[in-house]
């Protein structure tokens, strides 16, 4: 893989789709912070987070969006996830309908970004201790596999599954745009933003340099 | 010219240096206005005609490119532009346009050799005849000259940038979204360009693309910012009339966790009001988005300080909503159309001021479509809030509701009326006593005025008056001692205690 363009730094965008208060904050937080309730945090916000991490050598920025889970504010859900790489589902564990609400998402998901997008099904966790009925288990498993998604289960406030979880993502996003740069032959352009067509604008730099004046260097 | 600023000036100097005896003008080159107008309706004239060979160069190129792209994807396609159109629409800029944006570059176009970046460095005697926007834009290609220079490929992205600009100018007429598809399409070239061909590190292509951004952006702004092939304006029209219908959308409607009440909130509320408003006055998409990330540090801020907690996208939005409700900014959509066609889309895409840009477009999503439901109302109760019936910030109108807190009301009001009718009448009593204060005041300085002509009568005429005065300064020491001979003990007392020095 490091045959196209060496130190290539990657981009991903990610959203973080769940019901309101299943705990999406708490999670980033621990992700890009490591902090879990902290009285002193010091950021800001927690609905924009970045992380930069380096996977078998390359160099990924991950920007991560926070999505407004209010179910008045489903509808707007497109324009927050176009155009990107992947998303985590998070529900709660001990509330099935939480899950049911991963289950529309992720039917969205499919519809509007094809299997470009690399899907991630959180259940979160609180305590470990916490019994559920080993059917519920074997349902949400495999319905994740159903969708072609990977299931965790994670607790921000053990600082469990979480690492493991968005360094899973990642590296399904390297492969999903690995492929897609070899479907087009050439890795030139590492975002989505690869422009079709034949540009006007091509010819000039053509053109300019005839004119003898920038060889100079 | 400097020697005018002396206090000795040879009249001679003041006049045109044409010598046609009208005095001359520093800003005109010591010509008179006269003169000066001859002298650069010439120069002008000389602009244009290269300017029109070059624009013609490119009109042509770009027609070539333009024909070629449409043989090969669409031959069935609208067939090319007549030129003669176009060249109507030229002269027509010729004077403003064109000569604003070469004026600064005639001086290497003739000597293709050696093109230097300080062109710009010499007095430009026209532009004081400049109009506002053009010189607005000189001043932008200044900097871009300025922040291109010390670049090994400075004068090739240069080159790149203002013929890509001249094409556009002269396309104006296309569909805003092929323009849009223009304009991105040479942001990635170039871009990919620069990464290849000129191994710039990925942090300082982008800080030149976002000046590439913003030289091409305040050129082009005029002629594609709301343009008239679009509904934007009407689109603007109909977001700010249906903001307006909803000034009675309250903070608990929207669950928005911020308290106006704690001073230091409703301060960041009322920033950030006034930086999405301001968004509209900024011309590069990049500055426009540094409003939105601006206005949403302020929320954020509000949020933090009335929760003690990190803002979530759960409480943001809400928020950014509330705001934008009670903003009402100028020309909202034209603004985000323009933003989402002509930013640099890394940006839009991935960025923390793409990610803030897309909750305004929720919000303004969510404003379109709002109804009852999504503001805990009922359908009835939107409806009548919508229409003015009603508002929440009067009592609600059901019938024992309004039963009860009317007379409440009424007992209220007749308080109150107890109240001022006592006030009137304690009042009065003041006053009455404030009558009767000022006539024994009056009967006070008659007596005494009475009492001192008495006295002064029973005086014998002829006394002096300054043994009285003498009189009375001895008095007082008289009595003191008489005072002190009196206390008899104090011969008992020890004598008082003497200083003494003690040769330490």
């Amino acid at each position: 893989m490091a045959a196209t363009g060496g130190g290539k730094t990657y981009s991903f965008k990610v959203v973080l789709l769940g019901e309101g208060c299943v705990g999406k904050t708490s999670l980033v937080l621990r992700y890009c912070e490591n902090k879990f309730n902290d009285k002193h945090i010091t950021t800001l916000q927690a609905s924009f987070l970045t992380k930069k991490l380096n996977i078998t050598g390359r160099r990924v920025n991950l920007a991560i969006w926070d999505t407004a889970g209010q179910e008045r504010f489903h509808a707007l859900g497109p324009i927050y996830y176009r155009d990107s790489n992947g998303a985590v589902l998070v529900y709660d564990i001990t509330d099935m309908d939480s899950f049911q609400k991963v289950k529309n998402w992720v039917k969205e998901l499919r519809k509007m970004l094809g299997n470009d997008i690399c899907l991630c099904i959180v259940g979160k966790i609180l305590l470990l201790q916490t019994r559920f009925s080993g059917g519920a288990i074997v349902v949400v498993y495999s319905y994740a596999e159903s969708v072609g998604a990977k299931h965790y289960h994670t607790s921000a406030k053990l600082n469990k599954g979480i690492e493991e979880m968005f360094l899973d993502l990642c590296k399904r996003m390297m492969e999903t745009a690995q492929a897609e740069e070899r479907l087009k032959g050439n890795g030139a352009s590492q975002s989505a933003s690869s422009r079709r067509g034949v540009q006007i604008v091509d010819d000039e730099p053509q053109a300019t340099p005839t004119g003898g004046c920038c060889s100079s260097g | 010219m400097s020697q005018r600023r002396a206090i000795h000036v040879d009249p001679s100097e003041l006049l045109c240096t044409k010598g046609c005896g009208f005095y001359g003008n520093a800003a005109w080159q010591g010509l008179c206005s006269k003169c000066w107008r001859d002298e650069n309706q010439r120069e002008k004239q000389k602009q244009i005609q290269e300017d029109w060979a070059l624009a013609e160069r490119l009109q042509r190129e770009e027609e070539e490119a333009y024909a070629y792209r449409q043989q090969r994807t669409q031959p069935h396609s609208t067939p090319i532009k007549p030129l003669s159109k176009l060249e109507e629409r030229k002269t027509k800029e010729k004077p403003s346009r064109v000569n604003s944006v070469t004026k600064l570059f005639t001086a290497k176009t003739p000597s293709k050799k050696d093109v230097s970046f300080d062109a710009h460095s010499s007095p430009s005697p026209s532009s004081s005849t400049g109009r506002h926007s053009s010189a607005d834009s000189d001043i932008t290609t200044k900097e871009f000259i300025d922040f291109l220079k010390p670049l090994k490929s400075g004068r090739e992205i240069f080159k790149q940038c203002r013929a890509f600009t001249e094409s556009m100018i002269y396309k104006r007429d296309i569909e805003v979204d092929e323009f849009s598809e223009c304009v991105q399409d040479f942001y990635q070239n170039l871009s990919d360009r620069l990464l290849t061909q000129f191994k710039g590190s990925s942090e300082h292509v982008e800080s030149v693309m976002d000046e590439v951004e913003k030289y091409i952006m305040i050129r082009l702004y005029k002629d594609v910012f709301c343009p008239e092939t679009t509904d934007d304006e009407k689109k603007d029209l109909a977001i700010q009339k249906r903001i307006r219908s909803l000034h009675w959308v309250t903070i608990e409607m929207l669950c928005v966790p911020v308290d106006e009440e704690i001073p230091e909130v409703s301060d960041s509320v009322v920033k950030a009001i006034t930086d999405v408003i301001e968004m509209d006055s900024k011309r590069v998409p990049k500055d426009k988005l540094a409003c939105v990330t601006r206005c949403s540090k302020h929320i954020f801020n509000a949020i933090k300080v009335s929760t003690k907690e990190a803002a979530s996208a759960d409480d943001f939005l809400p928020t950014l909503i509330y705001i934008v409700l009670k903003a009402n900014p100028p020309r909202l959509q034209s603004n985000i159309q323009y933003i989402t066609r002509f930013c640099n889309p890394s940006r839009l895409m991935t960025g923390e001021d793409g990610y803030y840009f897309t909750n305004l477009c929720c919000a303004v999503a969510f404003i379109e479509k709002l109804d009852g439901p999504s503001l805990n109302l009922s359908p009835e109760e939107f409806e009548l809030y919508m229409s003015g019936q009603a508002s929440p910030h009067w009592p609600p109108p059901t019938a024992a509701c309004s039963s009860a807190t009317g007379s409440a009301a009424l007992t209220q009001v007749n308080q109150s009326m107890d109240l001022l009718t006592g006030l009137g009448v304690r009042q009065e009593r003041v006053l009455e006593k404030a009558r009767q204060m000022e006539s024994d005041l009056i009967d006070w300085t008659d007596e005494v005025e009475q009492k001192v002509q008495s006295v002064l009568d029973s005086l014998p005429a002829g006394t002096p008056e300054l043994p009285v005065t003498t009189d009375s300064g001895t008095t007082p020491t008289a009595a003191s001692s008489a005072i002190d001979s009196d206390n008899v003990e104090n011969e008992l007392l020890p004598p008082p205690l003497q200083p003494q020095v003690f040769a330490g």
